[in-house]
């Protein structure tokens, strides 16, 4: 099921309701039932992938815990992990390996055909394997105490609100709240419902509008002009945002609204001074895991230098193939990596650049040049992640600065009288960023006497309804 | 200190520097609305829970309450307009139209057959029917909606396109019929097309905003305080004022083996239904296969066999069909916009042969039924005299 459904507009109030009427002691049952109805409304048969996932972490968490030799648990933890990366494999990656292996066969001479099965992608894989492996990890680490009830294990993978595409929940953040007891208040209701009005605002108004156009230059990038395609990654890069932070502020919104607090997974990202900055403000779950369970496993920056480096670009790749199986994905993942090594080695020449320009850590000028340039960066690396292929990444970014012309702006879907509208989205999402935590927004509109609250709130809800794009486009990060 | 608002509950002492270490924990880590930052929020309520779902209830309650309102005023407003597209709609459905002949079809009807001419060299008051992106299963459903609302023509043309006999798999610009779906012609159409239709009649703002993205609900805002959009359309006829584009060339660059219009049973269905209709109603229908651009001809794989059915139901059904494939323009890029469509110099050149064809067919068929009258007055003094 979709957020941006008339479905879920049905649904959520009927589970809320429902939550909040139950006695406690069957909340977990409610929550685990509706999540499983919410993951079956996409395609039923894969719950049972799920399950498969859930089981082996649940009885790998609880053997975990009960083995005292150290061996035995290592091994036991890697049988776990293998166990459920396989179940990610066959799904997300045997195509994708066997593609590949055929190509490399092929170049040797070796004529292989590839293998022919077709197997869809169950929605959101990524994000509950990784959020089951984290579980097991912690387990293992002693961080964790196992969960001995399946029903709370189960709904701490399924829990609907993140459950196909984040975020990636610790289990010592979100566990133990399945237990706690969740009054209904007040303001965690209207605090979580305007989260989601504004995760709705990111979602239907911003990102889908923009998708219309970059889709229609994305799918054919030679039918383009450069401006054309300029325009295109641009709106890329707020698309993905907002689509994605839009799904992570609705399932956050949503998990408040019934008393839960998810983590926070974006921190207005493109406001960064650096990449590695940008990567501590984007997807925070998915960065840490790798952090937590990649990057600082392997040596993290306490080795050599060498050594520093392999385990940044190893980390990357990973993240790269995590998002997608496929080899943009990974060359996305890589340039972001390179982007950090890159950032590393040069950050004391760039500074003295800066000081020998009199450009102080403070100035505003030195700011916004790393801001624009880590945007125009990150920009340059959306590119290989939204094309097809490798041939029309390498079409884009050679032909975005040519051929400029300004009389050719609209495609076929996006058409000349939707520009003013994206814009001016764009730029009320930047004046709400910009805003918040700068202005006491929420203080100031506290104040306000009701009818004049209500009208503010009620003008947004509909502004969102009336300018939003409802064809049902899938967030992007449900592939993943 | 203490800010309590009568009758609303109790709201928590105003958060700054120093008060913000003395909110609860949970309150000091309530992140901010659009970021997640972390900021604490300074203005709790806290809300009886009966009282709290009351206030939720109301807010939402004046939220469907706008809903409806906004829906009124689209659907009033886009039932106003006088001009454009939605002012032709308008006509057809207020029974203002009532012409003695129409002209039905997709995009190519629209944009090539001007009634005005054919109203001056023919005699006969003229209607364009043509819609944008249309096949022939809705053409028919619209024809029918004209029937129902406006006086029966005495002469349909239906313009022929190489894809009559695709049927329409996504309607169109549906909000150009959202308005309309009182009428059962169109509703029933739609429906075929598309079983969810349903939403956009009974769900308000649906068809406006689910099923539109380029903002037709602002022309129906507009449309409700008395505006409307200048005047493109006369009598139906909307001409393209574009020179010859490079639209044929990226198709044929895209589509060098040719291209291959399939024929659908469903499409030939429909123009069967479009003859039996006419049939029924007892109004005479021609077939017109407008101008199209020659190089396009030689592209379409299929042509013939398209021809060939064409020409089957039309000697099936005894209705003539008026082929203008060899125009004496059709290889004339100065007369198109692209391969299907004439621009508006080609419409004025191609309406004035048509009101000159047709001009002779009304006084052929005004001859032959004088002959019959003629001939009939003979035969009943004969049988008087005998």
């Amino acid at each position: 099921m979709l957020f941006n459904s008339l479905e879920f507009a049905i649904f959520f109030p009927t589970v809320v309701a429902v939550f909040f009427l139950l006695s406690q002691r069957w909340r977990v049952h409610w929550l685990l039932a509706v999540s499983c109805f919410f993951y079956m409304a996409f395609i039923p048969a894969y719950i049972l992938i799920l399950l498969v996932t859930i089981l082996i972490d649940y009885v790998a968490g609880i053997c975990l815990e009960k083995v005292d030799d150290p061996k035995k648990k290592k091994a036991l933890l890697w049988l776990s992990i293998l166990s459920t990366c396989t179940v990610l494999f066959i799904f997300k990656y045997f195509g994708f390996f066997t593609g590949s292996f055929v190509g490399l066969a092929d170049l040797f001479g070796f004529h292989l055909s590839r293998p022919a099965i077709s197997i869809i992608l169950p929605i959101g894989l990524s994000f509950h394997t990784f959020q089951s492996l984290s579980y097991v990890i912690e387990v293992y680490r002693g961080n964790q105490k196992a969960e001995r009830n399946f029903i709370v294990y189960a709904t701490y993978v399924m829990f609907f609100p993140q459950l196909v595409a984040g975020p990636i929940e610790r289990p010592q953040n979100l566990l133990h709240q399945f237990r706690d007891p969740h009054a209904f208040r007040y303001d965690d209701v209207t605090a979580g419902l305007k989260r989601m009005a504004w995760g709705f605002f990111k979602k239907l108004v911003v990102a889908d509008r923009l998708a219309l156009y970059v889709n229609d230059v994305y799918g054919a990038p030679r039918h383009f002009n450069g401006l054309q395609l300029s325009i295109a990654t641009f709106f890329f890069a707020y698309q993905i945002y907002c689509d994605f932070s839009g799904y992570s502020d609705i399932a956050i919104g949503g998990a408040q609204v019934m008393g839960f607090k998810l983590m926070e997974n974006f921190r207005t990202p493109y406001y960064s001074l650096s990449v590695s900055e940008f990567w501590r403000r984007w997807h925070i779950s998915l960065s840490t895991w790798f952090k937590d369970y990649l990057y600082v496993p392997l040596g993290g920056s306490r080795v050599r230098k060498r050594q520093h480096i392999l385990n940044l670009m190893i980390t990357f790749g990973v993240s790269g193939l995590w998002h997608g199986a496929n080899w943009t994905y990974v060359i996305w993942g890589l340039l972001n990596g390179s982007y950090l090594v890159a950032g590393w080695l040069t950050k004391d020449w760039r500074n003295r650049l800066f000081a020998g320009f009199g450009l102080h850590e403070d100035s505003a000028i030195r700011k916004a040049i790393m801001l624009s340039s880590t945007f125009a960066l990150t920009c340059a690396a959306w590119v290989v992640f939204r094309a097809r292929n490798m041939g029309d990444a390498w079409y884009v970014w050679t032909h975005m600065a040519t051929g400029w012309n300004f009389h050719q702006l609209a495609t076929e879907q996006f058409w000349m009288r939707q520009f003013p509208v994206a814009v001016a989205a764009i730029l009320l999402l930047e004046i709400g960023q910009l805003w918040d935590g700068k202005v006491p927004v929420p203080a100031f509109v506290g104040r306000m006497p009701v009818a004049a609250r209500w009208a503010l709130y009620a003008s947004f809800v509909m502004m969102v309804l009336m300018f939003g794009i409802y064809k049902q486009m899938q967030f992007i990060y449900f592939q993943f | 200190m203490q800010n309590v608002e009568k009758g609303e509950g109790v709201l928590l002492p105003q958060a700054h520097a120093a008060g913000v270490a003395s909110l609860r924990p949970e309150a000091r880590e309530k992140c901010s609305i659009v970021s997640g930052t972390a900021v604490a929020e300074p203005h709790r309520v806290v809300l009886e829970p009966w009282r709290a779902v009351r206030r939720i209830t109301c807010f939402f309650a004046l939220i469907i309450a706008l809903v409806f309102l906004m829906n009124f005023i689209i659907t009033s407003g886009l039932r106003r307009i006088q001009t454009s597209g939605f002012g032709v709609s308008n006509q057809v459905m207020e029974s203002k139209v009532n012409a003695q002949v129409v002209i039905t079809g997709s995009s190519r009807a629209l944009s090539h057959y001007d009634p005005r001419v054919i109203e001056a060299v023919a005699g006969h008051s003229a209607f364009n029917l043509g819609k944008n992106g249309s096949q022939t299963d809705m053409q028919v459903a619209f024809l029918k909606a004209y029937l129902a609302h406006n006086q029966k023509p005495e002469l349909v043309i239906h313009n022929l396109d190489a894809f009559s006999f695709v049927s329409t798999h996504e309607v169109f610009d549906p909000v150009e019929y959202t308005p309309y779906l009182y009428d059962h012609n169109l509703y029933d159409a739609l429906w075929k097309i598309n079983p969810s239709i349903w939403k956009s009649r009974y769900l308000p703002l649906y068809g406006y905003v689910v099923e539109d993205m380029n903002f037709s609900w602002i022309l129906g805002v507009k449309g409700f305080f008395g505006w409307s959009p200048p005047e493109d359309y006369y009598l139906g006829f909307n001409p393209r004022s574009k020179k010859w584009t490079d639209e044929f060339q990226r198709l044929k660059a895209s589509n060098r083996q040719g291209v291959r219009f399939e024929i659908e049973p469903g499409g030939a269905e429909a123009l069967d239904e479009l003859v039996r209709l006419c049939k029924q109603n007892q109004i005479q229908l021609i077939f017109v296969y407008s101008p199209e651009y020659i190089e396009m001809q030689s592209l379409t794989q299929n042509r013939a066999e398209i021809f060939n059915r064409f020409q089957e139901l039309a000697t099936h059904y005894d209705v003539p069909l008026w082929d203008y494939s060899n125009w004496e323009y059709a290889g004339d890029q100065d007369f198109f916009q692209n391969s299907q469509h004439l621009n508006d110099v080609g419409a004025a050149a191609f309406s004035k042969d048509l009101a000159n064809r047709l001009d002779k067919y009304f006084l052929a068929r005004t001859k032959t039924a004088g002959d019959l009258q003629a001939a009939g007055a003979a035969v009943r003094s004969n049988v008087g005299q005998n």
